[in-house]
């Protein structure tokens, strides 16, 4: 099976991007034997410090070279420094002290990233959007699943998340702001798309694979009336033809559950940490959902 | 640490206990070998227990059984039928917990695990309850916004030509909550003022 890269974005923040890819991952990985890489490119290092001690991931991130932050670093200053092996952190180590999940892979982020943000955006060539495929591009094939988790904005390190990958997962929160949001998101792929074009050599032209819905509560009218919303927004753009028809909204979708947020002070996917949550069920169903829909593309 | 670190550092230490093993003496070195002697025995046993389960896929298998998937969706009935399919066998446990161990032993005895895994995924998955759905949901969408950009005399002609089980419909479809209290009058009220959101909402932001 070829691996598919999905890139996790929405520029607005708070919606579950990294909730999403450190779950997910953890699921593909435990209960259906995938092997998964998450690559975390937030300089806020949201999923590094979910799967890792705060202590541990200071440590392997010291000076930038064993994170993310190293393949931008090389390309600013002409050099060669990044070692995938030595960056890759491999499975979750547990309260045992042992590790568990051997099959899911993260490579790390640093805060440095934030630092040569501005720096990045500065290359002008269009070689900015293809660094992080040619820097880890042939890796990627050991995986069954890479999942890119996003800083929340549409600057160069995620457009070129969206260029290494197959596909975009958007987790959405089911109001006005992120409806507004994902118009012109969907706008924006649409735009680079464009700008992709010379580059993509036969690979997938960026595109919305997936939506997935977060902090959703079942009682009143509220989120049931703001999905409505994005389904019949997702049908208009499909007919206009900014989306595709594949473009789906994947069910059931995730309500809000504190052992979720609980998990990420013991740095754990939930599905370790509380396996008897609706957290944990909500995205036990949902990534079954996640691979029919993805393993049934083309 | 990880199982990697733990092999290397039980073979740094088997390397200097088979170089030094003939000059070992004493009764704390004899303790402290007696009491790892009896703890490697037990991981040694526990070790080849797991490789042999993962190797026939069994361990995926209890894994799948003990999910927060099948917490939620397991039944007596999938069990029931699984057993029948797979192993050709009627499942004799009445009670749950009963029944998983039953069919994992059953799965086991007919050697078809990976099968079982299939299935109760499958299972599991034609299980999951959505929230949206409906044949016609995609006409009652399409109808709901056309209600929304009508003028107050159109919409209420249109309103009136429905009955109270159509207009439930396509409130229900779209969101809109009711109780079996809600009369007709303000179902079309409710139905009005968020058919009009939606063609607000969905216009303004594209």
């Amino acid at each position: 099976m070829s691996s598919k890269v999905l890139a996790f974005i929405n520029f607005k923040g708070g919606v579950g991007k990294t909730a999403m890819a450190v779950n997910i991952g953890a699921t593909l990985a435990k209960l259906h034997e995938k092997r998964v890489l998450i690559v975390d490119l937030d300089p806020q290092s949201n999923s590094s410090v979910w799967l890792m001690r705060p202590d541990r991931w200071q440590e392997h991130v010291a000076g930038g070279r064993k994170s993310t932050f190293q393949i931008y670093d090389d390309a600013l200053n002409g050099r060669n420094r990044f070692n995938f092996d030595e960056a890759l952190v491999r499975g979750v180590v547990t309260w045992t002290g042992f590790t568990d999940l051997p099959r899911l892979h993260l490579l790390p982020a640093t805060v440095e990233l934030l630092r040569i943000e501005d720096k990045i955006h500065e290359i002008r060539s269009s070689a900015v959007y293809q660094l992080l495929d040619a820097a880890l591009g042939s890796y990627f094939k050991q995986y069954d699943y890479v999942l890119l988790d996003c800083p929340p904005n549409l600057y160069s390190t995620t457009k070129g998340a969206i260029f290494s990958a197959d596909s975009c997962v958007i987790p959405y929160v089911p109001d006005y702001l992120s409806l507004s949001g994902f118009q012109v998101l969907a706008e924006e792929i649409v735009e680079m798309r464009e700008m992709f074009a010379p580059h993509l050599r036969g690979r997938r032209k960026p595109n919305i694979g997936a939506v997935i819905i977060s902090h959703y509560r079942q009682s009143g009218n509220v989120y049931r009336l703001a999905i409505n919303e994005l389904e019949l927004s997702i049908a208009r753009l499909q007919r206009s033809g900014v989306l595709s028809s594949q473009t789906a909204i994947l069910e059931p979708y995730i309500r809000h559950c504190v052992r979720v947020a609980e998990s990420t002070n013991e740095h754990l996917p939930v599905i370790l940490y509380a396996p008897g949550s609706i957290g944990a069920q909500d995205y036990c169903d949902l990534t079954q959902r996640f691979l029919n829909h993805f393993e049934s593309k083309k | 640490m990880n199982y990697t670190d733990l092999a290397a550092t039980l073979l740094h230490v088997g390397e200097r206990l088979t170089k030094h093993a003939g000059k070992i003496e004493g009764e704390t070195m004899g303790r402290a070998a007696r009491l790892l002697s009896n703890q490697l025995l037990r991981f040694e046993e526990l070790l080849e227990g797991y490789i042999a389960s993962r190797k026939s896929g069994e361990l995926l298998l209890e894994t799948v059984l003990q999910s927060p998937a099948a917490k939620r969706h397991l039944t007596m009935g999938i069990l029931k039928q699984g057993l029948r399919e797979l192993a050709g066998k009627r499942l004799k446990a009445d009670e749950l917990r009963a029944a998983k161990r039953e069919f994992v032993e059953r799965i086991h005895d007919a050697g078809n695990q990976a099968e079982a895994v299939e299935y109760l995924k499958e299972a599991l998955s034609s299980a999951i309850h959505l929230e949206s759905g409906g044949a016609d949901k995609e006409s009652l969408q399409h109808e709901f916004v056309s209600l929304g950009q009508l003028a107050d005399d159109e919409f209420a002609k249109e309103i009136e030509k429905k009955s109270i089980g159509e207009l439930r419909r396509l409130a229900g479809t779209n969101g809109i909550r009711f109780t079996e209290k809600t009369t007709k009058q303000r179902l079309s009220a409710l139905i009005r003022r968020y058919a009009q959101r939606a063609v607000f909402n969905i216009s303004a932001a594209a």
